[in-house]
């Protein structure tokens, strides 16, 4: 076989679904297969494994407690969840535990699935090969780091000022356009969004401000309990964390500081964004797109002026 | 003539005003008469129109009562021969009742009535006097006015207990069907779960098997062409045919082939299963009509643990299963389904540690059958034992329980006619016994 083909690692305890998914991906990459969570860490410690698809719901170790341990271990290698329940603990959990890629559930369709794993392979194949990850120790530069909080009583943003150091500067916005205005002047690096409905603005300018601006993290404060909710806001979001609310103290202090970190990492080694690229979003809103469009040409035509008067 | 107080219920010192239902009400605006008053004039006064709803008047000096004097008193006087002459001009003290039944204004209506039932003579002759807090007199209260604003009471609060009797029941069925929601909740979860698993594998294996027929298509269809043409001139579309076989060969040689057998085998084993499992969820469905039926209590049982089967896989927890020969039970199948979940779901989520383990017996003993549910897991607090079939009462976290479960299986298993215990030794595990009366067996005739 060719030595060039990305290596992925699958991890169910159904003999059969490795079996299946082994076929699959015949020829298309090296396949690991493992009905054993512990195993299946252990082989990331071992080798370099590219993409690791992971079972939820395993006797012994769960997927999202794979995924956490291989994010430590092997930073590089991409993440995607492959679950027949989406229980909300696992679908936090994975969000910020696994820091996942994507979210599937079973039954997965296969042209899909394969073009995930694709996308995800290749990403991981020129991370590995630069020395591109660098040191999680990378230093944030307080003065420079804007966190915006999109919520539209100030509460969480009362929390998020009493969390972090005075020399972040914390941006409060009520409603989605006002944040628009704050994200198009400011060069933000963390975002705090309040969601409270299911089908409303939040969730769509969320997907629609990552694609247009990967290195923006966003962490979501919401009283949703729904599972389908936060799948869309993983696959076509990529959010950085996902907080119930009201966000647990400490939960909210080390998510910030971790995307304030993370943020970092990915203005210094842009090709580190492209692990946050994000489907395309199922449900759009066509004014919203309007504003969001406008928005970014504000964005881009402010950064050549700030451009221009730096040069 | 009459120089006593009006009686008013300012007189004295007047009773808070939100005060519930005391003698206040019922009291009677009567005259009083003056102890030196003449018989003759108190009969007079007694056949005055305003006096005629009275059966007794009272007699008060200097503002307090000192007797009173019935209607019925009066009239035997009179009717004595020379009763008129011989008594009417003698002053009423001389004639009245000194030990009147004097009350409270501020006195609850149910103390009166207690007060007036340990009082009460056979005919009732007499009214009562009502005196303020100060000892005063007010009025007077008629027995029937207390009797009759008893039985309003009565009815109101017969009314409101009925009342509330109605919105507890309600309030239990509902908890009961929170409860019920609850496990299904759990239950649904898992089997979603469980079924999308084997769908996953089948799905994603006829997808393949799809492309792979296609391939196949291809192939035999370029290889019918090449072989129709065989020993005729080379064409470009023979060259077509050929190098597409020689693309389509290697996927679908006879290892592909096998493989796609063995992918189908695992399809038909997974559809078994998602087969299955819908089976269960009929049978949980038709059990859940919650009418009594023969059951054997076996059956009951293996339902169970395979509704559960995908918890105790997730944690790993052996089953031991010792099935007796049972006799069958009369039962709503549904209900002891649920009693046996609940045991069971109590078991595995009792186990905290890595050697999970859960022992189901079920046995026939004295014309009963027994069901036990026992696991090693963290056992009971002794404190606790006592109160774990009472309603509410949880040791789980905020979320994990409702408290109702056992209360539940504890009142199902009454209403069977059963009998549920515990024992529990905390660090060692614990043990349910669920006892069933069974059914008769008809002796055979021989």
């Amino acid at each position: 076989m060719s030595v060039d083909l990305p290596t992925v690692l699958f991890v169910d305890d159904e003999e059969r679904i490795l079996r299946s998914l082994r076929m699959l991906f015949r020829g298309r990459c090296e396949v690991l297969a493992t009905t054993s969570g512990n195993e299946a860490i252990e082989w990331t410690r071992r080798r370099r494994v590219h993409v690791v698809v992971s079972d939820q719901r395993m006797p012994g170790v769960s997927g999202v407690d794979v995924l956490r341990a291989v994010a430590r271990h092997s930073p590089a290698t991409m993440r995607i969840l492959l679950t027949g329940y989406a229980d909300l603990d696992a679908v936090t959990g994975s969000v910020n535990d696994g820091e996942i890629f994507r979210f599937v559930e079973k039954p997965w369709n296969a042209q899909h699935l394969i073009g995930i794993v694709d996308q995800a392979a290749q990403i991981a194949v020129r991370d590995f090969a630069a020395p591109a990850i660098p040191a999680r120790a990378a230093v944030v530069e307080p003065a420079a780091a804007r966190v915006l909080v999109l919520d539209d009583d100030g509460a969480i943003a009362a929390q998020v000022r009493e969390l972090l150091p005075h020399a972040i500067t914390i941006r409060h916005a009520r409603t989605i356009e006002a944040a628009l205005d704050v994200l198009a002047e400011e060069d933000v690096a963390v975002m705090v969004a309040q969601l409270t409905s299911a089908g409303g603005d939040v969730a769509v300018a969320l997907k629609e401000l990552k694609r247009l601006q990967p290195a923006l993290l966003a962490i979501v404060v919401s009283p949703l309990r729904d599972s389908r909710v936060i799948i869309g806001l993983i696959n076509e979001g990529q959010i950085f964390r996902f907080l119930l609310q009201p966000p647990v103290k400490e939960l909210l202090r080390r998510g910030l500081i971790a995307a304030l970190e993370r943020h970092a990492e990915l203005r210094t080694t842009a090709q580190l964004q492209s692990r946050h690229i994000v489907e395309p979003a199922r449900d759009t809103n066509a004014s919203l797109s309007g504003r969001l469009a406008h928005y970014w040409r504000r964005l881009r035509d402010g950064r050549l002026v700030r451009g221009a008067r730096a040069g | 003539m009459n120089t006593q107080p009006r009686p008013s219920s300012q007189s004295g010192s007047a009773p808070p005003a939100a005060k519930p239902a005391d003698l206040e009400k019922l009291v009677l605006p009567a005259a009083a008469i003056a102890p030196d008053t003449p018989v003759l004039d108190v009969g007079e006064r007694i056949l005055d129109a305003a006096n005629t709803s009275f059966l007794s008047l009272p007699i008060v000096a200097r503002g307090m009562p000192v007797g009173t004097i019935s209607r019925y008193e009066l009239m035997r006087i009179f009717l004595m021969p020379y009763g008129r002459e011989l008594y009417g001009r003698r002053p009423i003290a001389a004639m009245m009742n000194r030990k009147p039944l004097v009350l409270r204004i501020d006195m609850p209506i149910d103390e009166a009535a207690r007060a007036i039932a340990a009082h009460i003579t056979n005919p009732i002759t007499e009214d009562f006097i009502v005196t303020g807090r100060d000892g005063r007199y007010v009025g007077v209260g008629a027995v029937l006015d207390v009797l009759r604003a008893v039985e309003d009471r009565l009815t109101r609060r017969g009314v409101e207990l009925e009342r509330a009797h109605a919105r507890l029941k309600s309030s239990q069925l509902q908890l009961v069907q929170s409860e019920k929601m609850a496990s299904l909740g759990q239950m649904v979860a898992g089997l979603v779960h469980e079924i999308n698993t084997p769908l996953g594998y089948v799905r994603n294996n006829v997808e393949m098997t799809r492309g792979a027929i296609g391939d196949a298509a291809q192939l035999v269809g370029a290889q019918e062409r090449v072989i129709a043409a065989a020993g005729k001139p080379r064409t470009l579309a023979l060259d077509r045919d050929l190098k597409a076989i020689e693309a389509l060969r290697p996927r679908i040689d006879a290892t592909a082939l096998e493989d796609l057998g063995a992918l189908l085998d695992d399809t038909l084993h997974g559809v078994a299963q998602i087969g299955e499992l819908v089976g269960n969820l009929k049978d949980f469905s038709r059990l859940d009509q919650a009418r009594s039926d023969r059951a054997n209590v076996n059956t009951l049982v293996e339902s169970a643990l395979r509704i559960v089967q995908h918890l105790l896989r997730k944690r790993d927890i052996e089953v031991v299963r010792h099935a007796g020969e049972l006799p069958d039970v009369l039962c709503a199948p549904a209900q002891i389904n649920q009693v046996l979940l609940n045991l069971l779901s109590n078991a595995i989520q009792a186990i905290e540690h890595e050697r999970g383990r859960i022992v189901v017996r079920t046995q026939a003993l004295d014309g009963r059958v027994l069901v036990l549910v026992e696991d090693n897991g963290k056992g009971i607090a002794a404190e606790h034992l006592s109160r774990i079939f009472d309603p509410f009462f949880t040791t789980k976290a905020v979320g994990q329980g409702t408290g109702l479960g056992l209360a539940i299986a504890h009142q199902i298993v009454e209403q069977h006619g059963g009998l549920i215990r515990v024992a529990s030794k905390p660090g060692v595990g614990t043990r349910f016994i669920v006892a069933l009366p069974a059914i008769a067996e008809k002796t055979k005739a021989p």
